[in-house]
């Protein structure tokens, strides 16, 4: 498991283990005294949260009877430890790692303890297949990807995941560059325009000379002309949250409570794109939905050679300097945002992030941290990303589904 | 639908009997049924009974056991069937018409165990929601753990595969139906029609042996279905703890017994439609 330790080998298979059946018994036990307390709540909000989702009062609504929860929750302490700490730890002394479960279990040694003070990154990553039949998401956490800062990413493929694939491995070092090219005069802005045109070229490039390769879409276009991606990338710098995106997968900020979304889906009918496109010379056709030239249900995207130009990669950025209200963001793929509000979402990770978990004995550490992406990442933030992803399965989303969360407080 | 008496010795005569009689299976799935029907109320009742405060593996396990070994049972069934009369096990008649438009290879689609689990997963999920979130266990299948969500994930993504490796067999299988064989063989039989030829006995071998390796083809497909249901059934359970297993194996039952009702209460109703006001009323009655 040694990509588990340093979070930058996404490729790396959690173990799934299943536990011995007789521990998991006594996970529930412990939780029968909290269970009377919370019933009455507990109902209550499942009524009110398990509503379909469309129209924005009931949406408010929801959100308020989630924090009436919370806020009735009985304490509020929290449970992190600094995953950076145990991962460079880890590290140190191993080399490689022989199970994650040492990972979690190591105590945050002084020797690392500078790192994790100006470096952690705090992080739950699920992604699942869901109820498609094919796997087209990809994510990418690139904790410290250069010197302070870190990258999330997710990417949704269409048409084939080989785009999304490589969006995931080549984004981060991509920003990297652009990054420490700027130097000091570090424009956001255009560092990521001129990021995600790079990860445009490579993908046309690297599809047009790819030959022999196994891809399902080879059958359908040799030159894989039709495959594309969304691509939604957050850099979180000690002291701004930076998000580009590209499409239709989104990125919102929990703030004191509060969803901010920090990017705007790039809808063919959104009036702006719709204007945009029709520039071009291009058409917006409703079929099933409003899709460019009635083929692509979002107006922007890494790859998609023949729908260009109606169809770019130029991302949208916005910069939000961080405050100490900040809670956490998300980033997910449709496969989320299509079946959960940014609300309720919100709602669901700050109370994950703030609910104490009692110790849990029984459940092996190393199932603490593996998720579902197969990176290492913090038990709070898990708690968050896997309960969006079992959220949106619950509510029938028929798409894949993947969620990051990142914990973004600062006293901790 | 009552047990019949000697079940248990029926289901040992249908288990290995050389009877090649298609109907015997028909047979064998009414009584497998109506087991299932009772292994269902047998869940039912563990679920309910089901106290956290106290570690009843010991009693759900072997509860488990026996209804996976139901299925099994079922399993072995079918292929000692196969091996006997592989076509007709593709056009099932124990099955009403609703079944069989749901059927795969035969059978149900492997990847439907995921489907389902994600289904009645969701909806305890969100009955529970709000204790959930604030990192309650509930037990259940609403509270699968991360590493439970990774091995599904895993499962899935591995079912697919196979199901697409089987589907592309079974559409090799079915084109070759058209193959150089069977065209040279139907223009000579033909012809010798044509040609009021008495020579057709001899080209009725070849034609036996010809459609045999069909046969022996879909044979081949129907046991590897099976055993890939079987094995996802199994798999699911696995991942699953004990409680979170007794409901799910509920959902399947609950979801197959009553899509077999559902079906057959059709047909009856249309059949007496039929009778009644249809044209074809005339010449049933």
């Amino acid at each position: 498991m040694a990509g588990m330790c340093c979070g930058v080998v996404g490729e790396t298979e959690t173990p799934s283990t299943v536990e011995p059946s007789g521990g998991r018994q006594a996970r529930r036990r412990r939780m029968d005294i909290h269970q009377l307390k919370f019933l009455a709540a507990a109902a209550a909000a499942s009524d009110v949260v398990v509503a379909p989702v469309p129209g924005s009062g009931r949406k408010r609504r929801k959100v308020q009877s989630l924090e009436t929860i919370a806020n009735n929750s009985v304490d509020a302490k929290v449970l992190t430890t600094p995953l950076e700490c145990e991962k460079v730890v880890q590290q140190k002394e191993d080399g490689h790692l022989g199970s994650s479960s040492e990972t979690v279990l190591y105590p945050c040694k002084s020797s690392s303890e500078t790192i994790c003070d100006v470096q952690s990154s705090r992080f739950g990553v699920t992604t699942v297949c869901g109820r498609r039949r094919d796997m087209e998401d990809a994510v990418a956490v690139k904790p410290s990807f250069s010197s302070d800062l870190h990258l999330y990413g997710v990417y949704d493929g269409h048409g084939c995941s080989h785009v999304a694939m490589k969006c995931k491995d080549r984004m981060h070092e991509i920003v990297k560059e652009e990054v420490e090219n700027s130097g000091e005069s570090l424009e956001w802005k255009e560092t990521m325009a001129k990021s995600f045109s790079r990860m445009d070229k490579e993908v046309t490039e690297w599809s047009e000379g790819a030959s022999g390769s196994n891809c399902r879409c080879e059958l359908q276009t040799p030159q894989c002309d039709a495959v594309g991606s969304t691509a939604v990338v957050a850099v979180v710098t000690p002291n701004e949250i930076v998000v580009a995106n590209c499409g239709d997968s989104r990125a919102v900020l929990c703030r004191n409570g509060v969803a901010i979304p920090l990017s705007s889906d790039h809808k063919p009918d959104r009036p702006d794109e719709l204007a945009r496109i029709e520039e071009a010379g291009g058409r917006v056709i409703y079929w099933d939905g409003a899709r460019v030239l009635g083929v692509l249900a979002m107006s922007r995207a890494i790859g998609d050679n023949y729908l260009k130009p109606y169809v770019i990669p130029e991302p949208e950025v916005t910069v939000t300097e961080r405050t100490a209200e900040d809670e956490c963001l998300i980033l997910a793929s449709d496969g989320l945002w299509d079946v959960v509000s940014n609300e309720v979402a919100c709602s669901v990770a700050r109370m994950c992030l703030n609910s104490q978990k009692p110790p849990s004995p029984l459940r092996s550490p190393g199932n603490e941290v593996n998720v579902a992406g197969g990176e290492s990442s913090d038990k709070a933030c898990s708690d968050a990303s896997i309960l969006l992803t079992k959220l949106a399965l619950a509510r029938r989303s028929s798409d894949n589904v993947s969620v990051v969360v990142v914990d973004l407080r600062r006293n901790l | 639908m009552s047990v019949t008496p000697n079940r248990t010795a029926f289901m040992a005569q249908a288990m290995h009997a050389d009877n090649p009689h298609p109907e015997t299976f028909h047979r064998f799935f009414e009584c497998w049924i109506s087991e299932q029907n009772t292994y269902l109320e047998e869940l039912v009742s563990a679920a309910n009974n089901h106290n956290r405060d106290e570690n009843d593996d010991a009693v759900l396990c072997p509860l488990i056991e026996r209804v996976v070994g139901h299925y099994e049972q079922y399993y072995q069934a079918k292929s000692n069937w196969e091996k006997r009369d592989a076509i007709s096990m593709f056009s099932p008649t124990w099955r009403s018409k609703l079944e069989d438009s749901f059927l795969w290879i035969g059978g149900w689609r492997p990847t439907l165990a995921i489907h389902l689990l994600y289904s009645k997963s969701g909806i305890q999920m969100e009955a529970k929601l709000g204790d959930l979130i604030r990192g309650l266990t509930t037990g259940d299948l609403g509270d699968l753990a991360p590493d439970q969500i990774k091995g599904i994930d895993d499962l899935q993504k591995k079912t697919i595969r196979e199901e697409r490796m089987l589907s592309d067999k079974l559409a090799k299988q079915q084109e070759s139906v058209a193959d150089r064989s069977m065209v040279e063989l139907s223009n000579a039989v033909s012809e010798m029609i044509r040609n009021e030829n008495d020579d057709a006995e001899n080209e009725e071998e070849k034609v036996e042996s010809t459609l045999d390796s069909k046969k022996d083809g879909f044979e081949e497909l129907l046991h590897m279905a099976d055993d890939l249901r079987l094995e996802t059934l199994k798999a699911v359970i696995e991942i699953l703890t004990p409680i979170q297993a007794v409901h799910f194996l509920i959902a399947a039952a609950e979801l197959h017994l009553r899509l077999h009702d559902w079906g057959k209460k059709r047909e009856e109703a249309h059949v007496a439609e039929n009778l009644t006001s249809g044209p074809c009323g005339l010449h049933v009655s």
